[in-house]
């Protein structure tokens, strides 16, 4: 269904990196107080709040929102994995877009340096050897992107390229994890330690702290708070689970078939009325380099088999027909797990505010957003600006 | 000769046999839809295309074909393998029965390509306190086409 009457009132996030002196609430409070200052409202306006994050333990939103102020909102807690945070994203939308509330919040946290190096001393002894374990992701990605190049000849430079290009546009994002002092070359992301074949350390994603956060609101005080400001809007926010079809694997898998993000991207586009052609810029779920080429064609982008030309072609890149991952992607962005989903909203309402400066799309006015999420589930948000 | 043989127990039960005589192979432990004939590994109580509430067990073949691999350069956390120190294959493997099976693979990164045949085989992983040889399933790829 169409998201009616909800706009993004105001975005706000932290640089994601690695911060041990600081705590999650602390990361939380930063976005936070980012994000109702660009929305222009108090956190006594704000009516609802959605909080997600992995890494902590029960009750860690419900407490990190005291942070804003103690004003009774009904807060809810929003789990889906890598997926989390355009989840809570979409329930703050529908909160909105419902009628129930006027003003809600969608936040997201996390310390995955302190999740990783919990599961390293929880896996020492224990490891893998269990009968359902979930391999390593990169490994899980790269049995996709070994089948792709037996299937259609894509090389190892393809994914390269993609893992250079989204560098490359981390170094043009001051929210960016990682901003390259120079032009990273495929040649670098290829020469650099190997991890799962094909895939080497550059093409992956770095582990994250920081926090974003996304205020909606209905239109009408949208365009009172901001008169000069373009309006965005969620147009749809889509979710799904894994769907059967034989040859489904159910013990081992960090998400579901590559299947998951055609069937989630065809909804999205169906209920919004709008097709690939009227998107201007995608942010996805390039946790590896291997997987982005992939949602080329699932999310519409080109026709089956012809991912490989849009990397040849550059059309993906600054400047391409439809550039992804502007602000660097996961990969150089970065990627806490909560937050993720919540650095693309504030990301998308940035290019399509023309607030972007030097990764800004021309005339940007539709985005997508897209993240999956182990267990699994597959997400896609469509925003507009007026 | 049994006297002597090592006993064997599977790291989780209810997944894969395990035979007597190590010379036996072993299978998958599987479920049938008796609705639909839809095969499932491992095993499920509803069936995951027709909802039936309507499967029995069945032993699945102990072969079937690579449909992709990786090499993860990266040793085996816990695996006591020498095999496993320098890392190791990661597959999915189609059973003629249908399901799609991931495990760890035995072999080298030289040895797997996409289609090959593969064999289920079980690895020791490690002694319990009773002497036995905790077990698990791998596929490793099949010397003779299936």
């Amino acid at each position: 269904v169409k998201l009616e009457n909800v706009a993004v009132l105001g975005v706000g996030m932290t640089r994601f990196g690695v911060y041990p002196e600081r705590s999650e609430r602390d990361l939380a409070r930063e976005a936070g107080l980012a994000a109702l200052r660009d929305a222009g409202v108090s956190f006594r306006d704000v009516d609802e709040a959605f909080v997600g994050y992995l890494a902590g333990t029960p009750m860690t939103g419900v407490r990190a929102m005291k942070e804003f102020g103690l004003t009774g909102l009904p807060v809810t807690h929003v789990e889906n994995a890598s997926a989390t945070g355009l989840v809570a994203f979409r329930d703050a939308a529908w909160a909105v877009a419902s009628g129930r509330c006027r003003v809600a919040m969608a936040l997201g946290f996390d310390k995955m340096t302190e999740m990783s190096a919990g599961a390293r001393s929880v896996s020492r002894g224990v490891g893998r050897d269990v009968i359902d374990s979930v391999i390593l992701p990169a490994a899980y990605f790269s049995l996709w992107a070994m089948r792709r190049m037996h299937e259609r000849g894509t090389r190892p430079e393809h994914f390269a390229e993609i893992a250079a290009k989204n560098w490359n546009f981390g170094a043009r994002n001051p929210w960016s994890d990682r901003q390259p002092d120079h032009e990273v070359t495929a040649a670098e992301v290829l020469a650099s330690r190997k991890i799962a074949e094909p895939v080497t350390a550059m093409m992956s994603c770095p582990v994250d702290d920081g926090a974003a956060c996304a205020i909606l609101a209905a239109p009408e005080l949208a365009r009172r708070l901001h008169p000069g400001r373009p309006l965005v809007r969620p147009v749809v926010s889509v979710l799904q689970s894994e769907t059967y079809a034989r040859g489904h694997t159910f013990m081992g898998p960090v998400v579901g078939p590559p299947s998951m993000t055609r069937d989630t991207a065809r909804q999205a586009y169906e209920e919004a009325g709008l097709g690939p052609e009227d998107v201007d810029l995608a942010l996805v779920h390039d946790a590896f380099a291997t997987e982005e080429l992939e949602y080329y064609e699932l999310l519409g982008f080109c026709r089956e088999g012809e991912a490989e030309k849009l990397v040849e072609e550059r059309q993906t890149w600054p400047g391409g027909r439809i550039p992804f991952n502007t602000d660097g992607g996961l990969i150089a962005r970065g990627h806490p797990g909560g937050p993720t989903g919540l650095a693309q909203v504030f990301e998308l309402t940035r290019q399509l505010r023309g607030e972007a400066g030097p990764r800004q799309v021309a005339n940007a006015r539709v985005g997508l957003a897209h993240l999956v999420g182990g267990g699994s589930v597959c997400t896609v948000s469509l925003l507009k600006r007026d | 000769v049994s006297g002597t043989r090592k006993q064997r127990v599977p790291i989780e039960p209810g997944f894969f046999s395990v035979p007597e005589d190590p010379a036996d192979p072993p299978h998958l432990l599987g479920s049938l839809c008796n609705a639909c004939g839809e095969h499932f590994f491992p095993r499920r109580a509803v069936c995951a295309q027709c909802l039936a509430q309507d499967t029995r067990d069945v032993e699945l073949a102990p072969r079937g074909t690579l449909y992709t691999w990786t090499w993860v350069h990266f040793p085996l956390f816990g695996s006591k393998a020498a095999g496993h120190a320098g890392g190791y294959g990661v597959g999915q493997i189609d059973l003629p029965e249908g399901p799609r099976v991931q495990t760890v693979l035995s072999g080298g990164p030289d040895d797997f390509r996409i289609g090959m045949p593969m064999q289920l085989e079980l690895e020791t992983l490690r002694e319990d306190k009773e002497g036995r040889d905790v077990v698990i399933h791998r596929f490793r790829p099949a010397e003779e086409p299936p």
